[in-house]
């Protein structure tokens, strides 16, 4: 065996990482958000739960929470849904399997900028969306998508969607591909239908990484910032501030950094819970296939 | 027939996940500046090949294409070394602590970052490292993706050849770099691309890190490239194609590897 110093060696750089630029910035972020804390005026005021009371009566907060929220529902069953649905399809043998595959999951690793500033244009007024609406006798809102309260969130939604499907749908097929083959043959044994090999074999033995997905999506999801400020900035009128958004706009544009914090902290306890489950239920020992 | 209906089936799903992919290219191939793209430029009826050059020529493009692919590399680099010593520690070592370490790497990876934007950027400043490439390179070097992804592999190593070359006096370096490594270059290669893509295309850091332009990596500068005039739709999809390219290129050659890293960080399912 190895010394021991040679281990700690080794574990020198992550422990420096870790510490430094995780678990500090983690509990002074604690510390921050039970003080008055601005780089303009730089006297930390220590100053109790007052952040935590004022946020819980700060409409624009709770707006942020709202459409948080709705984002999270909006998009997380139907992303799931989706990428099962697309999973299940590229599970069976056919031509070109491989190229359906790789088109469908492209988008995913395609940078949440780049396609936030696509589908911008997309949403824009006189846009391809409002256009195409327009071909039918619909129309769009008069200045595009993003500009109207009624339609900003859901657009954002929509694109998040797209763009997330693919990985999802890689899970999915990473989990069917490991079901063993004699499920299938035994299904087939009893001259099972194609919805009761689903309902009865498929759906059951899948469970987990539904779960798995569920999980993992949420987490982003609450998270979610880069598509906001590239998008709306949070706009018309806070329509799609989500929390992030609200911890970057409280912090880092008015400078407010304890009260930025206390709402980063408000949410990361939520997500926290969310990933706890995550841990316990899927531990940390998958075998990587490569 | 069932075959055939399902080839209809994927074919309308792959338009849909396509179009903004193609929407995009054929878009930065549009003559009409003013306008976002229209139905008519999707056939590239008057493709302006021009709009490339521009997007490049627009004040700080270069510089942040050279930024990033500064960053990328070095934390690529970085991720190549630190990931395999980590992972290798963290598989081989059997004490409480390299339990413990181990969850830490679990938790850095699931727990959400953004409670960590206020707090890094008055650290980095009391550092001196907001506009440096510093900032954008240090906090990265020791992904834990690239730790989880080692450690598994390494733990699916047989330990007997690293023993066999202990009693033959190797040392604890020589069985490190010379034996184990060279049998991680599957799981390594998987590392190489995950931290290479995620870097390349991550906004939220660089975002808060960097205020002057010149350090802006290119999803940064994408950001704000619309600037201050009017929009020039062309441009902006031209630049976004552009940046698109380094990874439609590693996609096209290494997606074996892609679909490896990315269900890595899965976990178990």
């Amino acid at each position: 065996m190895p010394s021991r110093r040679h281990f700690g060696l080794l574990l020198s750089p992550w422990g420096v990482t870790f510490s430094v630029f995780w678990l500090f910035p983690l509990l002074f972020a604690l510390y921050l958000s039970f003080t008055h804390y601005s780089p303009l005026a730089p006297d930390l005021a220590w100053q109790g739960a007052q952040n935590y009371v004022k946020l819980s009566v700060d409409s624009d907060f709770w707006q942020a929470v709202r459409n948080t929220l709705l984002f999270v529902i909006g998009t997380v069953p139907l992303t799931t849904a989706l990428a099962l649905a697309l999973a299940l399809l590229l599970n069976r043998r056919f031509l070109g399997r491989g190229f359906f595959r790789a088109a469908f999951f492209f988008p995913s690793i395609t940078a949440l900028v780049v396609v936030a500033l696509v589908w911008s244009s997309l949403y824009a007024r006189a846009g391809m969306f409002t256009r195409v609406l327009e071909t039918v006798g619909l129309g769009g809102p008069a200045n595009g998508f993003l500009f109207n309260p009624a339609t900003a969130l859901p657009a954002i939604m929509l694109m998040d969607v797209w763009a997330a499907l693919g990985y999802y749908m890689l899970l999915f097929l990473a989990a069917l591909q490991a079901l063993p083959r004699e499920y299938f043959e035994s299904a087939q044994l009893l001259s099972a239908s194609r919805w009761q090999t689903f309902r009865f074999v498929i759906w059951p033995a899948l469970k987990p990484m539904t779960l798995l997905v569920l999980l993992l999506n949420t987490i982003k999801s609450f998270q979610v910032f880069v598509e906001v400020y590239v998008m709306t900035k949070g706009g018309p009128m806070g329509a799609t501030s989500t929390m992030v958004f609200f911890v970057y706009d409280e912090g880092l544009v008015k400078f407010d950094m304890g009260y930025a914090s206390a709402a980063a902290y408000a949410l990361f306890v939520v997500i926290a819970l969310v990933a706890l489950i995550q841990a316990r239920y899927f531990g940390y020992g998958r075998e990587v296939a490569l | 027939m069932k075959r055939a209906l399902l080839y209809v089936v994927l074919s309308l799903a792959l338009a849909t996940m396509l179009f903004p992919l193609w929407y995009m290219v054929a878009g930065a191939l549009s003559s009409n500046p003013t306008a976002p793209p229209e139905p008519g430029d999707l056939y590239l009826r008057a493709p302006r090949w021009a709009n490339f050059a521009e997007a490049w020529s627009v004040p700080g493009f270069p510089r942040a294409v050279f930024n990033s692919i500064l960053v990328a590399v070095i934390v690529t680099l970085g991720n190549l070394l630190f990931g395999l010593v980590t992972g290798y520690a963290l598989a081989r070592g059997k004490s409480r602590w390299s339990r413990v370490w181990a969850a830490t790497v679990l938790a850095v990876l699931i727990m959400p970052a953004h409670v960590l934007i206020i707090p890094l950027f008055i650290e980095l400043q009391a550092f001196g490292w907001i506009d440096s490439y510093a900032a954008l390179i240090v906090p990265f070097l020791v992904n834990p993706i690239a730790v989880f992804i080692m450690r598994q592999y390494i733990s699916g190593l047989p330990a007997e050849l690293e023993d066999a070359a202990r009693t033959d006096g190797a040392g604890e370096w020589f069985i490190l770099f010379r034996i184990v490594a060279p049998l991680c270059k599957p799981a390594m290669a998987v590392v190489a691309i995950q931290v290479f893509l995620v870097n390349w295309n991550t906004f939220l850091f660089p975002f808060i890190f960097t205020t002057r332009p010149e350090m802006r990596t290119l999803p940064v500068a994408l950001a704000f490239f619309q600037g201050f005039q009017q929009i020039n739709w062309p441009h902006l999809l031209a630049a976004s194609t552009l940046a698109t390219l380094p990874i439609l290129i590693v996609f096209l050659f290494f997606q074996r590897q892609i679909i490896s890293g990315l269900t890595a960080g899965a976990l178990k399912g």
